[in-house]
């Protein structure tokens, strides 16, 4: 590290000598290659929205099988698990440090799984249905692996069974306080938790306001947004919810969580279920006397035929996968293929998911300056990792800090609004003109220092060349091939922009690092190949995705 | 800078008048900044309680008539009454309060005179009864009950109207021209991007809880070598982007290339604070803070407003086990930030606030509280008129006059009343008021007089 630091130091020292660019030699970029029929571009984009970041191996196969057969491949790819690794680790004390464990498989999940976009629907829908180890759940890693591998297997299944699952799923029981919840007791003022009632509705499944059938809001002749729900409705469902445990007790009261329960679904416990009458959406009334899985069921199946929910969880998908600003055609095609996919089947989130990748909004043309987004942090660096073959010593991704340094964690958001909100919108251009930027919340003076040095550390010393300063967790990039050609700057940028940006690439950036790179001695390699990882990784360029 | 030069020569022309007249609804303060410059220095400390403050089990009558009441809504959740730390307020009332066993520092200030409560208060259009809730003719603000929308209630005091500022960023957007040789935005954010402080014009700046980080391998010093390195990374940044995002977060990086220097060195260099700060998300973020007024001259500020927050306050459950900690940690951190400004002695300059999502219900869910409304808040400084409750505190009555069911109390005072009066106090004009809390020609009261009226 040190030594690397100090041959920086020297080259700054030649480079602020090296004054004016204009004089320099401008690079010339090599003559590109006959455009096959998928461009490695157009490769790249798609898997900057299917998995956890292009790569060139990547590409080759999106160019051999074409777009609509990769994504089709994709959608038959088994799901790759995190709670049977949990499961075959020792129990720490306290249980909570496997976390660590969990975020480490999920990092080989996200580097190195085969269903790569059956994982990042899941990262989608933990960011949708969120869960947090930031709480409670702390001491339940077995239930947070459990629940991100119920994501994972519902994410190409129907959206009615996937709200179920989470329903019942005691992480969100936890979460969310259905666990545990209980009928009224008027007696002594006490009557059923809202909590979970309010967030599935608002943040899980229709939203606030009336959305039409393209995501724009319903407006009255007030010229104001319609509310889907009021105070009795929640307190309605609040009634729906309650009676429901740890499983595996005889007695509500003595319900505690274990190993195997925090993997199962909660348990009725019949007594302590309300049974009067209960409000839903759109005046429905569940009639008195009746099961709490029978409530349950209906009072699901009221929140998921909602026309709400199309509209709704098509944006949400959009943003987390190609755009932040759909127009209302891109959400009105979408949310019609969950009204339908095409067999009459409603919520089907495989055809949803293939729609919103196919869709032309998703692979512009002509694309304008609001087209895509901004990356996530975690998958700016899941992208390096992939790109560069990271590993470590002791074979894993062992990255607990990833959220100090990133804002973000798998399942460690720090409430169920998530990271970030989709209505962010930063002050500026973007406020101005009515978008949003979700990303752009956590994109902070303070985060994006913090990652821009995180990607200094990896480039210039968390690599390949320090493997016996490294601890044994800490996980390294490997730019050997890059080191080789590192003679020819225009070759060393054309690699490392093949591989992070697909070849893709401004004429400032390439001049920049062309400048800076000729400045340092052909003899080392090394600082020259580090030094091109890092201006390009910590560019805006690659934080962006069209 | 360049910006602020170019928009002030332009409005010593007579262009300007003729713009300005034909842009209704936008007053001549609106667009030249009304105030300053100032010849003293102030700050506000915004300190929001995220997910929703059950305040109801903060500040608690302590009166028998009044406590049985309390007693009797919050069931298993009530305080007990002996345990409440008595407050003796300077205007006598029929009704005595206490406040939470956990909160001994806040009685402290309380009692010195150098804290004050604002009861009962929360987001509101206009006078609000419940007559009119219940009969659904109150014109009310969007979404109650919902946190991030009631978090944007008071973070931009907007209504039924979409806003994209809240009312700190429109007070320095209102002062910019007073200040314009500050060396650090006017507003700080210790706690991520939030709308209480984005503007049209100014542009917040956003550190950590110990304050800003430097980059590696960076430097502002020609005589460093990484100033190359830190030359050339600014001008990528600089570069035309066609990618709206692109050019965001290009924006926000060169905003924290400039600032972490000298912010940062600021911060090295500030006086070491004698006054222990609790080692808790919220007091780090206060002991940051009292550094960063300590070297305010330095810096050359004149008026800032930070915003710090603290979280887990949203107690649907185990209400009883967490809210010791979550209530003392406010009172310790705010108690520690009062006694650091007396030893800076800038206690005069400063004052800091509380805000959160809203109130909780009276009633128990079991073995926590759900979304309400009205709620209680802290105000603590030098210059608060302390020791004394301000606005109206309800009887805390499943049912009473208050309650919209449940033991959600309708405020009796406005959070656009509560932020004018800060916002006078800051050094905004009254004539501008209405600019910071748009609401507050709806209500009788501009000043609710805990910065002296």
């Amino acid at each position: 590290m040190k030594q690397l630091l100090g041959l920086l130091a020297s080259l700054m020292l030649v480079a602020c000598g090296g004054g004016d660019g204009a004089s320099d030699p401008t690079p010339i970029p090599p003559a590109p290659p006959p455009p096959p029929t998928v461009s490695k571009a157009e490769a790249y984009q798609l898997l900057n929205q299917a998995t956890f970041g292009a790569t060139e191996d990547a590409a080759a196969g999106v160019i051999d099988a074409g777009l609509e057969a990769w994504i089709d491949n994709q959608l038959l790819q088994p799901t790759s698990l995190q709670l049977p690794y949990l499961q075959s680790l020792p129990r720490p004390q306290p249980i909570g440090l496997l976390n660590g464990d969990r975020v480490d498989v999920w990092f080989r999940n996200a580097i190195d799984g085969n269903d790569q976009l059956r994982q990042r629907v899941a990262f989608a829908l933990s960011e949708i249905m969120v869960v947090s180890q930031l709480g409670a759940l702390q001491q339940a890693p077995y239930a947070l692996a459990s629940y991100y591998d119920m994501l994972a297997r519902n994410a190409f299944g129907n959206y009615r069974d996937l709200i179920e699952d989470v329903t019942l799923h005691p992480a969100m029981g936890v979460y969310l306080s259905m666990l545990g919840n209980q009928k009224p007791n008027p007696a002594l003022n006490i009557r059923p938790d809202e909590n979970y009632a309010r967030e599935l509705m608002q943040l899980f499944s229709i939203g606030l306001v009336e959305l039409d059938i393209d995501g724009t809001p319903v407006l009255d002749d007030q010229g104001q947004p319609i509310p889907t729900y009021d105070q009795a409705v929640i307190e309605g469902f609040a009634h729906v919810y309650t009676g429901w445990n740890w499983a595996g007790f005889a007695n509500f009261e003595f319900a505690r969580p274990t190993e195997a329960n925090q993997a199962q679904p909660m348990q009725l416990y019949p007594d302590f279920h309300d049974t009067g009458e209960k409000l839903l959406l759109n005046g429905v009334v569940l009639p008195a006397g009746r099961s709490g899985e029978q409530d349950l069921a209906d009072a699901l199946d009221n929140v998921f035929n909602h026309p709400n929910v199309g509209p709704f969880m098509a944006i949400r998908l959009i943003q987390r996968l190609t755009t932040s600003n759909p127009s209302p055609g891109y959400v009105q095609r979408v949310a019609e293929v969950f009204n339908d996919n095409g067999a009459g089947v409603r919520g089907d989130l495989r055809a949803v998911v293939k729609a919103i990748l196919m869709d032309p909004e998703a692979r512009p043309e002509l694309p304008t300056a609001i087209d895509g987004k901004l990356k996530e942090p975690l998958l700016r660096l899941t992208q390096l990792w992939r790109a560069y073959d990271a590993t470590s010593a002791s074979g894993g991704y062992r990255f607990p800090a990833a959220s100090f340094f990133f804002g973000q964690g798998p399942l460690q958001a720090p409430s169920v609004f998530n990271f970030f909100s989709p209505f962010y919108a930063p002050p500026g251009e973007i406020s101005d003109a009515s978008l949003v930027a979700p990303e752009l919340q956590i994109a902070t003076e303070f985060q994006n220092t913090f990652v821009t040095n995180f990607f200094f550390y990896q480039a210039f010393f968390q690599n390949h060349l320090n493997t016996g300063e490294l601890q044994p967790d800490d996980v390294y990039i490997d730019f050997a091939d890059e080191m080789a050609i590192a003679a020819d700057p225009n070759a060393l940028i054309d690699m490392v922009s093949g591989k992070l940006l697909g070849g893709v690439m401004s004429d400032t950036l390439r001049r920049e690092i062309f400048d800076i790179v000729s400045a340092i001695p052909e003899t080392d390699a090394a600082l020259r190949a580090a030094e091109t990882i890092f201006l390009i990784v910590s560019s805006p360029e690659f934080a962006a995705q069209m | 800078m360049n910006k602020t030069m170019n928009r002030r020569s332009f409005l010593t022309s007579g262009a300007a008048a003729s713009l300005i007249a034909a842009t209704p609804g936008v007053s001549f303060s609106q667009v030249v900044g009304g105030a300053g410059p100032f010849d003293d220095y102030r700050a506000l400390v915004c300190v929001f309680l995220f997910g929703g403050n059950d305040s109801f089990n903060m500040l608690v009558p302590r009166s028998t008539a009044e406590y049985n009441l309390y007693a009797q809504s919050r069931q298993n959740l009530a305080i007990e009454q002996a345990a409440l730390l008595p407050i003796d307020p300077l205007t006598p009332s029929a009704t005595d309060y206490g406040l939470h066993p956990s909160m001994g520092g806040l009685q402290g200030l309380f009692e010195s005179g150098a804290a004050g409560f604002v009861t009962n208060v929360g987001p509101l259009l206009v006078p609000t009864t419940k007559e009119q809730v219940l009969n659904g003719t109150a014109t009310l603000p969007p979404q109650l009950f919902s946190h991030n929308d009631q978090q944007d209630q008071w973070s931009s005091l907007k209504g039924n109207t979409v806003s994209k500022t809240g009312w700190a960023g429109r007070m320095a957007d209102l002062i910019r021209s007073g200040v314009s040789r500050q060396r650090m935005a006017t507003n700080a954010s210790l706690f991520g991007n939030n709308l209480f402080q984005a503007a049209d014009e100014t542009v917040a700046y956003v550190m950590g809880p110990t304050g800003p980080v430097r980059f590696e391998g960076f430097s502002s010093d020609p005589d460093n070598p990484g100033y190359a390195q830190q030359q050339l990374f600014q001008r990528i940044l600089a570069a035309n982007y066609d990618s709206i995002y692109a050019r965001a977060f290009a924006g926000v990086q060169q905003r924290a290339i400039d600032a972490a220097e000298t912010i940062s060195t600021a911060i090295d260099n500030a006086p070491v604070l004698g006054t222990a700060f609790p080692p808790s998300q919220l007091g780090t973020q206060l002991e940051t803070v009292a550094k960063l007024i300590a070297v305010r001259d330095e810096l050359e500020m004149q008026r800032q407003i930070f915003f710090v927050a603290a979280g887990g306050f949203d107690s649907h459950d185990n209400q009883n086990e967490d809210q010791p900690g979550l209530l003392g940690g406010v009172s310790d951190a705010m108690t520690a930030f009062y006694n650091a400004t007396l030893e800076l002695g800038i206690a005069d300059g400063v004052t800091s606030f509380t805000q959160s999502d809203f109130g909780r219900t009276l009633t128990s869910n079991g073995d926590g509280t759900d979304h309400a409304w009205g709620g209680n808040q802290v105000v603590v400084g030098g210059a608060v008129q302390g020791r004394e409750l301000y606005g109206s505190y309800p009887l805390l009555e499943i049912g009473g006059a208050e309650d919209i069911g449940g033991g959600r109390m309708i405020p009796s005072t406005s959070a656009d009343q509560y932020a004018a009066t800060l916002a006078r106090w800051f050094g905004i004009d009254d004539a501008d008021l209405d600019i910071v809390a748009p609401n507050i020609d709806n209500f009788a009261v501009r000043d609710l007089g805990f910065l002296g009226g």
